[in-house]
């Protein structure tokens, strides 16, 4: 087994992020905070309710627009600062697999955003279940296949039904 | 006398109901959330949160304490077995706890883990004990000025010391608190952000973004990373040795009151408390060479300093209404939809609550101490779930988390949209707990900062003058500037030279 080395809050967690995806990133939280300044004056402002006006709505929200704009420009200008201008900067190493990672969300969004709602929710919980578990073990191969997903639907139901007994009868909670 | 009159109280009216069954069976809970790789307190306390809505205000917040100090000792569990942290919480705890695994004592690295950690507890419950009322009498003087830079400092601190990048540890703060923003506001019930939308108008629930941040998010993190090869050990006796404890009585003390200190500042948490107690540990080390080979000291500390900084990281939010970290940030939201008011008024209104908290503190690290001693083996089997099987069902939990609590399709939405987002800010290493001091600390900032404008006339200077905001004010700064490298290294550069 390889070693995992352990992660200080002090050194970083991991790997920082490339100064291009910062520059990025600063671009676009610089855009958010602008228009949240822009809409936080926009807001009406009660002066004839309060007096003063300092009850108005968007002198909070206009605050944190500011302070986010300004310290997005402090991070932006230190990724031009560390090559994120440059055409060939530093490129991150790309960690995990992508693949795998859009499969999560894709089912995730498909149970939690199109089956809960719509189907009963111990059945959908199940189908994610199965669904997921096979999509990822899949890659293990043909050889044991048909067991893992007889497994995967066992799991499945297993989920569905004693989250439906745990929370709705044991705890009295509505379920989607 | 009084304090221990209210103390005796404070047991008496926890230990009712059914009280240790509830305590068995969260504490278990936490303990198996939190030796899982990939499940963390805090989503450990916000997943559980759903569970405890149709039980009473006592009962719920002992299930959830047990659930947040299970969570902190089980991560331990697979930072020894698999060199892997439960929690982010057990970080430290790899560096000795693994090597001590492979040199055959797994049983003592976890004796040594689970002594630490109930002293650590109990240390820090001493500490809530003893100085959380006092700090809620001072806090009574706080007014909306005060309360303003209590709220900045928590963000400040937090995103100073929770990450990597001070600038990024900002940023987030600040998204946390736009994201508070939205929705109605309290002077006007004017609807900020909404855009028309009455769902918007309404808010973000608190419980489905942090669901969203720490669960889906997770869920996500951890079926992109490589698959982990979880590993078989030989166990030898689990027993605390008290030669340990006496051996090393000294550190214990240090990194428990380093632990409960930096429990007791807003947004840092048990990460930051173990490595810091650990790097104490060391320096004062007389075997330094044995540290990150095998040290029963250096595992020692970390585990007595996250473990001290549960309680720690409770007296903020008795007192103030400010989390001492993430897990006491959910821990918080739970006491508020509970009807328990955390807070400087709690002094007043509910004096005996926090000799309550105390009691299930206590109650907390004694069934942890059981479960330390008895469940090692079921432990290691657990820890053997691949994640293909286990992410699903926590994806699903996460789902009924964030929908239970108003019972709005909306709720789910969000979850998943502040998973994604989470996501996406972890990726580019943002980290996340500035960002949930941001949302939870939204509304106490914005009211304060509205109220203390109107109350002044719109003159700025009493968030500057009066005495209490002048420190707060200027412990901010400071903390503030002390992130700024170039200052740090200069007031680094400077100390020899003036020594």
């Amino acid at each position: 087994m390889s070693e995992v080395e352990a992660d200080s809050p002090f050194d970083g967690e991991k790997a920082p992020a490339s100064p291009r995806a910062d520059l990025i990133t600063a671009a676009v939280l610089f855009v958010v905070g602008v228009a949240i300044v822009q809409q936080a004056i926009a807001m009406p402002r009660f002066v004839e309710q309060s007096g003063t006006g300092l009850t108005a709505p968007g002198i909070v929200p206009g605050f944190y627009g500011v302070m986010l704009a300004l310290l997005s420009v402090v991070l932006g200008v230190r990724a031009i600062g560390r090559g994120g201008w440059a055409v060939r900067g530093p490129v991150a190493k790309a960690t995990g697999d992508g693949r795998r990672l859009g499969l999560a969300a894709l089912l995730g969004i498909l149970y939690a955003g199109v089956l809960v709602g719509r189907v009963p929710f111990w059945i959908a919980s199940a189908l994610f279940v199965f669904a997921f578990t096979t999509a990822f073990e899949w890659d293990q191969g043909p050889e044991r296949r048909a067991r893992r997903m007889i497994e995967a639907a066992l799991i499945g139901i297993g989920t569905g039904v004693a989250v439906m007994l745990v929370f709705e009868k044991l705890f009295l909670l509505r379920l989607p | 006398m009084d304090a221990l009159n209210n103390l005796m109280g404070g047991f008496a009216h926890v230990l009712g109901g059914g009280a240790v069954w509830h305590a068995l069976w969260a504490t278990l809970i936490g303990i198996v959330i939190g030796a899982l790789p990939g499940l963390t307190a805090t989503m450990g306390v916000a997943l559980l949160t759903t569970l405890t809505f149709g039980m009473g205000p006592n009962v719920a917040m002992l299930v959830l304490v047990c659930v947040y100090v299970g969570a902190i000792y089980g991560g331990s569990r697979s930072a020894i077995l698999l060199n892997i942290p439960g929690t982010p919480a057990s970080a430290a705890s790899t560096l000795d706890g693994f090597p001590l695994a492979r040199q055959g004592l797994a049983g003592r690295a976890m004796g040594i883990s689970t002594s630490g950690s109930w002293l650590g507890t109990l240390f820090g419950t001493l500490i809530l004990a003893l100085f959380a009322p006092t700090f809620g009498e001072f806090a009574l003087q706080f007014g909306s000025y005060e309360m303003f830079w209590v709220a900045m400092f928590g963000i400040v601190i937090a995103g100073s010391l929770s990450g990597g990048d001070p600038l990024k540890g900002y940023i987030a703060g600040f998204i946390g608190l736009l994201v508070a923003t939205i929705g109605q506001e309290t002077n006007h019930a004017y609807a900020r952000f909404a855009y028309g939308n009455g769902d918007l108008a309404g808010g973000l629930g608190l419980l489905p973004v942090l669901v969203g941040v720490f669960g889906v998010a997770e869920v996500l993190s951890a079926m992109r990373g490589p698959a982990v090869k979880a590993v078989s050990s030989k166990i030898d006796s689990v027993i605390p040795r008290l030669s340990d404890v006496a051996k090393y009585w000294k550190t214990i003390l240090r990194s428990g009151a380093l632990g409960t200190f930096i429990g007791a500042m807003p947004g840092l948490g048990e990460d930051i408390a173990a490595w810091t107690s650990y790097a104490a540990a060391k320096r004062a080390s007389k075997e330094k060479e044995k540290f990150g080979k095998g040290s029963i000291e250096g595992l020692m500390s970390a585990e007595t300093g996250e473990s001290a900084c549960v309680p720690g990281a409770i007296i903020p939010v008795l007192t103030l209404a400010v989390p001492g970290s993430a897990p006491a940030a959910v821990l918080m939201a739970a006491m508020m939809i509970h009807g328990l008011n955390p807070g400087p008024m709690l002094a007043i209104t509910a004096p005996e609550f926090i000799y309550q908290i105390v009691a299930m503190l206590v109650i907390a690290d004694m069934v942890k101490m059981f479960y330390g001693l008895v469940l090692v083996r079921p432990l290691l089997w657990i820890l053997l779930i691949p994640r293909e099987r286990l992410m699903p069902i926590v994806f699903v939990l996460c789902t009924v988390g964030a929908f239970a609590i108003t019972s709005r399709l909306f709720d789910i939405w969000v979850m998943l949209g502040a998973g994604l987002v989470g996501f996406i800010l972890r990726e580019l290493r943002f980290p996340m707990a500035p960002l949930v001091l941001g949302i939870v600390l939204g509304d106490l900032l914005d009211k304060n900062l509205l109220r203390g404008l109107v109350l002044s006339g719109g003159d700025v200077t009493p968030f500057f003058t009066r005495p209490i905001s002048m420190g707060l004010c200027a412990l901010t700064l400071i903390a503030a500037l002390w992130s700024i490298p170039s200052v740090a290294g200069l007031l680094r550069r400077r100390k020899p030279a003036e020594g």
